[in-house]
């Protein structure tokens, strides 16, 4: 499904050239639910980048779902990203003052032909993520882990062979974050192919397989012998709080 | 399709963001409004002139005493322009068909019992009334046996027979003009507004020999109303009458004449000249609007192209091309400026009509500036946004979305 055939990224020219990436070589198949793991400034980010078709190699081949990514153009690029990829960011990313609905709509507008069931797709997959009720509120009237499901409804919204997604739980407390995994754990058993890119090892061993970038090299490639469950995880999380609720609240205990 | 979808975006972020958005239509909504305004007042007097201009009559020439180019009306305490220069022109000059002379005091007290009005008393010769093509609608008009015997007679307009007799016939009745009793033997056709702008329906009109030994007391003429017999031949009549008066007044350019000679064309000239001149000057006014309009807009667009990074770099991210960003602000920019074109056509419209209504300005809506604001609206929507647009459409979504 996903092919890395000895790619190759390098920013500059001359002395002051840059390799983000070298010679990376694997593969993804359907299905699959991977962690890339990388401390920053490991290539992580130009990692992503390619992979989501915002770039293109500066040296191998990159094939998505039988497409050979190199040879796109802008508008080829676009098409590609709009058809095959789901995004899912740190930073959310909706639009304000538009409805979760609307956000989640907005990948619709720069397909070819607009679905005339736009909508009813679009509650459907703001229902898988748990989000029927909150359809038409704006993303200022949501909560942090609210906002990144629309997100991911919006990533859904094309049925993409790809949801990529970029430190998903980087901007949520644990439970919101816990929450998204386990969304993201539903769609795997889905069959959704799903790459995190992440530089926390816990999240990533919600993946059935992690790949470790260093200098710009996969450094390590292991499968997760037994995935972390993010269902369990929230239920340990309520467990504690729940004790945790019987005694003092922290912030009380300040004067 | 895709490009509508994509400009309902630019409608509706111009939607989203009200008060940022108001202020980039203000220039074109303002521009649009001045110009409307400018061009219903300059119609408006269009009209008026020309409806005003007809009444003056084509075909003819008005010699009136004072000198000096442009003047439309006689000026008074000039007493060189006698019956006799009248006669004169009868005699010597070609293509003459009627001049009639016309003695006129304004402003005169005229009295009918206990009733008084104000009004221009004229003292005319009995060919005036084909001079002017002004004939009488009810009773007679002054007659060559009025002149002989310096009847005491007149002739009214139909605002001095409203406000001396109400709905009274006013035919036989008496009204005083000074100490002079003259007898109503006719009432003029109705005539409305003169040239320049005065009721042409005040007037008394009385022969013009008792005009001038029983009524004024004067010898001369305020001016001399001349028919040609053919209207090309306007411009060699009026130079002849000009060399037969100069030599009449013994006048020698280059000094000054005496009298002026005014035909159709000089009374339309004086009066649309200045009209013409100041709705250039504001139309210009108003184009100057629009330009630092789209300015200002082309700025805030700027700025807002910086502060929206983030969801250019989104909607790249989600599959939009280069062009469907660039589409996209040029919408939402066409959007502000065409809002801003219907705002201002209203509000333009809104302020010619309350000008009309409260200080009489004369006032015609014409398409014409709303078609014209369309296109400048178009022009400034398109020009000042493109450079926006295009600033957007270039972002690195890389780049635009860290």
């Amino acid at each position: 499904m996903i092919e890395f055939d000895r790619v190759s990224k390098t920013y500059g020219e001359g002395a002051g050239q840059v390799r983000a990436l070298q010679d990376v070589s694997f593969s993804v198949a359907a299905g699959e639910y991977v962690a890339i793991m990388g401390a920053s400034g490991t290539g992580k980010s130009t990692l992503m980048h390619l992979l989501g078709g915002l770039d293109t190699p500066s040296a191998g081949v990159y094939r998505l779902d039988g497409v050979d990514v190199a040879g796109l153009n802008d508008d080829g690029l676009s098409a590609l990203r709009n058809r095959k990829i789901g995004f899912v960011f740190q930073q959310f990313h909706l639009l304000e003052r538009t409805t979760a609905l609307q956000n989640v709509l907005l990948p619709l507008i720069y397909a070819d032909d607009y679905p005339a069931d736009a909508e009813a797709r679009g509650r459907r997959v703001l229902e898988a993520v748990g989000l029927g009720d909150r359809m038409d509120h704006r993303p200022n009237e949501l909560s942090g882990g609210q906002q990144q499901r629309v997100a991911v409804a919006r990533a859904l919204i094309n049925d993409p062979a790809l949801l990529l997604a970029d430190e998903p739980t980087g901007n949520l407390d644990r439970q919101s974050g816990l929450q998204l995994l386990s969304v993201f754990k539903r769609l795997h058993q889905q069959g959704r192919t799903i790459i995190v890119v992440t530089h926390d090892e816990q999240v990533a061993e919600h993946a059935d397989r992690i790949r470790v970038l260093r200098d710009g090299r996969i450094a390590d490639d292991r499968r997760v012998p037994e995935p972390r469950d993010a269902d369990a995880g929230l239920e340990t999380l309520a467990a504690s709080e729940g004790a945790a609720g019987a005694q003092q609240p922290e912030a009380e205990v300040v004067p | 399709m895709r490009i509508t979808r994509i400009a309902r975006q630019g409608a509706r972020s111009m939607g989203a963001h009200k008060l940022r958005s108001f202020f980039m239509m203000l220039g074109t909504l303002i521009g649009v409004a001045a110009m409307v305004v400018v061009m219903a007042a300059g119609a408006g007097a269009k009209a008026n002139v020309m409806s005003r201009v007809a009444g003056f009559g084509s075909g003819a020439l008005m010699v009136n005493a004072g000198g000096g180019r442009g003047h439309s009306m006689p000026q008074e305490g000039v007493v060189t322009l006698t019956p006799q220069d009248a006669d004169a022109i009868r005699a010597q000059v070609r293509g003459v068909d009627i001049a009639a002379s016309q003695a006129v005091k304004r402003g005169a007290s005229i009295k009918a019992g206990s009733a008084q009005a104000f009004g221009t008393v004229l003292g005319v010769e009995p060919s005036w009334h084909a001079a002017w093509d002004w004939p009488v609608e009810r009773g007679r008009a002054i007659s060559e046996e009025d002149m002989l015997t310096m009847a005491r007679v007149c002739v009214i307009g139909a605002t001095i027979e409203r406000d001396l007799f109400g709905g009274l016939d006013p035919i036989g009745q008496t009204l005083q003009l000074d100490n002079v009793r003259c007898q109503v033997v006719g009432v003029l056709a109705v005539r409305g507004t003169s040239p320049m702008g005065g009721d042409m329906d005040n007037r008394v009109v009385i022969p013009l020999t008792t005009a001038l030994r029983r009524v004024f007391n004067q010898e001369h003429l305020a001016s001399i109303r001349v028919k040609l017999s053919d209207p090309r031949r306007s411009q060699a009549t009026a130079d002849e009458i000009q060399a037969l008066l100069h030599e009449r007044h013994h006048i020698t350019p280059p000094a000054e004449d005496d009298f002026a000679i005014v035909s159709e064309t000089d009374v339309t000239q004086a009066v649309s000249g200045i009209e013409g001149t100041l709705t250039r000057l504001l139309t210009a006014l108003a184009g100057l609007s629009l330009l630092v309009g789209g300015m200002v807009l082309m700025n805030i667009l700027l700025l807002s192209v910086n502060e929206r990074r983030k969801e250019i770099g989104l909607r790249r991210a989600l599959g939009a091309r280069e062009r469907d960003v660039l589409h996209q602000f040029l919408a939402e920019s066409l959007a502000i400026t065409l809002l801003g074109m219907l705002l201002g056509t209203a509000f333009g419209w809104a302020v010619a009509l309350g000008l009309g209504a409260t200080i009489g300005m004369p006032v015609a809506l014409t398409w014409a500036p709303v078609a014209i604001g369309a296109a400048a609206a178009l022009a400034v929507g398109l020009g000042f946004g493109i450079q926006p647009a295009r600033r957007a459409a270039r972002l690195d979504p890389i780049k635009a979305l860290a």
